[in-house]
């Protein structure tokens, strides 16, 4: 290890990321894009859903319930005159489901017997069909439970009061921009370090390289560095857009999520840089990272899945790849503050795996054209 | 004393024996040429010396370290320039210079070596925006840094312009002192006049080692005793144009190229090219890479459309009836372009396909092809596997299949070994005996000879054209070479 070959190649490097506008794309307009995705275009919060109503009853107290479901916020109602319309609506998608009470409705209810009412759902949209079915219940209990006939409403047993932690109200956004992170830092530090040893094997750069007195280490760290740079500034931009453009409430430490995010980043080169030792060759090493970083951080990291719904194979396998243990921690830091807990379990698992990743990039690094040797 | 001491060494890849027990030495403070075709194990001898492969058998002693053993020590003391371009095309000169000089830790100082190079005025510029030669130059500069003692430069004058060659081995000389030792592999016959020491390598063994001067003082007697170490040539006549029949034409300029223009932006890769081809008549295109051969190649047969102007194929113009022109027309191009998994067979019979042969027709003519050819014990092996001359006879068949009146040849002999090449030529003579015409690009300028008139080719312009000993005699000049440069530094040539 020489101290001035690895300042002379991270040098190198700062220069060649500095004119290929594809890096600063990737590092910076690659992640903005996706943000402004994520935080306008992808909502997993529970949808508005419109909902046909044909009410057969026309007592008072049944017009209240129709103002229930007007004035819910969950529910766009529209009230139907004509049955068959509303089916023929229901089958051209204009309303996601109906809802029918029938005449004797307040009858019933008066009588103290069970009053029953129809619900239509469109089964082809399966999500959606289970918002109908529950909406409708909700709305109408509540609505009895204010009405005149709530004198034959036995008072429930245990009564419940929810409070949303964490989360108040239940906005996604305030874990899935933050979680997105993951994404971001995988782009550039697998992605990007993955392209850049192979690309000097294509080149024939490496070649020159290796005919120098540079050693393993110098080459290893030389790619290291500068993307390890990078991938802090491109998180910085990050941070910013989340806290202070898109307002994502922040209950962590700076210091924390830096350091976690930086072992994190660590684990993404190394992966990167394993990938383009092995296979020299960019278009593999692309669709590689695309395999074992992109994929996986989007999909197995519990960011989009929760993880313990997924099979026992896949829940392994999350195990081993380091995205699960970062949307953990950074999903909790931004929402809940630090967890000693959680900072302490997730910091230990990525830097093992970054321990690790190392080890095998140093192993599969050789300094001739072929392995082998010392 | 010597700088490198090799002891039956061998070293295989897969089933391929690239270096088959070879000892030799190489003295100190000489400059030895390795000279080889493709294939012939120069590269792997190169890198083996310094460590960038590890032998299967035997011993090499570099400098007196062992390079599988102390490959750190060993690159620590020498400059290696690679036959590919090895310096980084996005940073400049200067930058590339300032990277080489950190990593073998010597001093910022480049005005002498730029001005050695002439490239003191581009040290702004980024590598990759400089002419073959001057990334040549700027390669051997990095390698001269630091005044290495054992300088290893691999085909640093392949597709390099004559100045510019002249001008690489002059640069070596003058920046060496007389205790470095230089190791200069090549291609190219003729530059063993330029070595104290010549090794000659054919199919990783060595047929020759010694000074040039034992083996012959003229480039020609040079020539012959190589073949003749290389286990004898002897001509025979070509089976190939014995029976090929070609379609009569009454078009007396088989071939024209009418003012072909190709701008890319503000820069002209080819301008205002002109010329006639007689039928039958062997016309060559010679100037190093990048001068805009091969370009105008492209457009010559329609794969590329001409900024301005045309070309005619047996009078039919390539813009506008560029299927009809082709149809007359064999093209082999530069780099091995067939299916490598395809077998040999497979090959012809795609091409045979392609080049439309009747169905009927096409097995007579696929048996009659492997025959004089003599790809019988080919004919199932994948292409990709076969050796370079084998590749080369295939790119060959597959253009002649259809036996078209003009064949359109790009650098076909570039790699190919003197008999190879020879045997090449044979071919390409005895066709155009029976009236092919055809139209051939090289940057070999011994080849120059083989046609019965050449185009000088530079910076995309035809700087001379006529027979060859027309041009020899305009500029009185001994051989090929000699005129270009002549000819050259008489339009005022050499770079920018």
């Amino acid at each position: 290890m020489n101290l001035k070959i690895i300042s002379a190649l991270v040098k190198k490097e700062a220069l060649q990321i500095l004119r290929d506008p594809s890096t600063t794309i990737i590092a910076f307009v690659l992640p903005l894009m996706m943000l402004l995705l994520f935080m306008y275009g992808l909502n997993l919060d529970t949808p508005k859903v419109s909902l046909g109503l044909k009410i057969d009853d026309d007592t008072p107290q049944i017009s209240n319930l129709i103002q229930s479901f007007n004035s819910s916020k969950y529910v766009r109602a529209k009230v139907y005159e004509d049955k068959d319309l509303m089916y023929k609506d229901i089958s051209a998608s204009k309303i996601n489901g109906a809802v029918i009470i029938p005449n004797d409705f307040s009858k019933n209810l008066e009588k103290g017997d069970t009053a029953s009412m129809l619900i239509i759902t469109d089964g082809s949209y399966v999500n959606t069909a289970n918002y109908v079915q529950s909406y409708p219940v909700a709305i109408a209990n509540n609505w009895l439970s204010q009405s005149s006939y709530k004198t034959y409403l036995k008072p429930p047993v245990i009564s419940a009061n929810t409070r949303m932690w964490y989360n108040q109200d239940i906005n996604s956004h305030y874990f899935i921009l933050p979680g997105s992170f993951a994404i971001t830092l995988n782009l550039v530090g697998l992605l990007l370090t993955a392209l850049v040893i192979a690309r000097e094997w294509e080149r024939g750069t490496m070649e020159s390289l290796l005919g120098t007195r540079v050693g393993k280490l110098d080459i290893i760290l030389g790619k290291y560095i500068p993307y390890f740079i990078l991938g802090i500034l491109s998180l910085l931009f990050n941070v910013f857009l989340c806290i202070f453009v898109f307002k994502i409430p922040f209950h962590g430490s700076f210091v924390i999520l830096f350091s976690v995010s930086a072992l994190f980043l660590l684990t993404a080169i190394g992966i990167g840089l394993l990938i383009s030792t092995i296979f020299k060759n960019q278009f593999l090493a692309s669709q590689m990272s695309l395999g074992v970083g992109f994929l996986p951080a989007l999909l197995l990291s519990g960011l989009m899945f929760p993880i313990n719904s997924m099979p026992m194979f896949f829940q392994f396998l999350t195990m081993i790849l380091p995205p699960r243990y970062y949307v953990t921690f950074i999903e909790s830091e931004f929402m809940a503050g630090t967890i000693k807990n959680i900072v302490l379990i997730n910091t230990i698992y990525l830097s093992i795996l970054a321990i690790l990743l190392f080890i095998a990039v140093y192993e599969k690094t050789s300094i001739r054209l072929e392995e082998g040797g010392k | 004393m010597n700088a490198v001491e090799i002891k039956n060494l061998t070293k295989n890849f897969g089933n391929i024996i690239a270096i088959d027990n070879i000892s030799l030495n190489i003295k100190k403070g000489q400059i030895t040429g390795l000279i080889g075709a493709d294939a012939s194990g120069k590269t792997t001898l190169m890198r083996l010396i310094i460590g960038l492969l590890l032998s299967d058998k035997g011993e090499i002693s570099t400098l007196e370290l062992n390079p599988r053993a102390q490959k750190e020590a060993v690159t620590a003391c020498i400059g290696y320039m690679p036959q590919k371009f090895g310096m980084y095309e996005d940073l400049t000169v200067k930058e590339n210079l300032d990277l080489y000089a950190d990593l073998k830790g010597v001093s910022h100082d480049f005005e002498k070596v730029l001005t050695f190079t002439n490239l003191t005025k581009f040290q702004n510029r980024l590598a990759g925006k400089l002419s073959g030669g001057m990334k040549q130059k700027l390669g051997l500069a990095c390698t001269l840094l630091g005044s290495p003692e054992l300088l290893i430069l691999d085909e640093p004058s392949v597709g390099v312009d004559p100045i510019s060659r002249r001008e690489l081995i002059k640069l070596v000389k003058d920046s060496i002192t007389e205790n470095t030792t230089v190791l200069w592999s090549t291609a190219y016959l003729d530059e063993a006049q330029n070595f104290d020491e010549a090794i000659i390598l054919d199919k990783g063994k060595i047929i020759y080692q010694g000074p040039h001067q034992k083996l012959g003082d003229t480039n020609q007697k040079f020539e012959e005793k190589v073949i003749e170490l290389m286990g004898g040539y002897k001509e025979k006549e070509s089976e190939i144009a014995k029976d090929y029949n070609i379609k009569n034409t009454d078009v007396e300029f088989v071939v024209e190229a009418d003012d072909l223009v190709k701008k890319y932006g503000e820069f002209y890769a080819v301008k205002n090219n002109t010329f006639k081809i007689r039928r039958g008549e062997i016309f060559g295109l010679l100037g190093p890479n990048g001068a805009g051969k091969s370009t105008s190649f492209k457009m010559m047969c329609g794969l590329s459309t001409p900024t301005n102007g045309t070309a005619r194929i047996m009078g039919v113009d390539i813009k506008k009836n560029p299927t009809k022109a082709r149809s007359n027309l064999g093209y082999m191009a530069q780099k091995f372009s067939l299916y490598g998994d395809l077998t040999v067979l497979e090959n012809l019979r795609f091409f045979a396909g392609v080049y439309g042969i009747p169905i009927l027709k096409r097995k007579k003519r696929l048996d009659e092809i492997i025959k004089i050819f003599n790809f019988e014990e080919y004919q199932d092996i994948m292409s990709k596997e076969l050796p370079l001359g084998i590749k080369q006879r295939l790119s060959m068949a597959c253009a002649l299949i259809h036996e078209p009146a003009v064949l359109f040849l790009d650098e076909p002999t570039s790699g190919v070994d003197i008999i190879g090449r020879k045997e090449f030529w044979t071919h390409i003579n005895a066709l155009s005996k029976k009236g092919v015409t055809v139209l051939v690009t090289t940057h070999f300028m011994d080849e120059a000879e083989y046609c019965d008139r050449i185009s000088l080719f530079y910076n995309g312009e035809t700087v001379a054209i006529g027979t060859p000993d027309e041009l020899k005699k305009s500029v009185n000049a001994n051989s090929m070479e000699e005129t270009f440069i002549k000819i050259l530094e008489k339009n005022q040539g050499g770079e920018e």
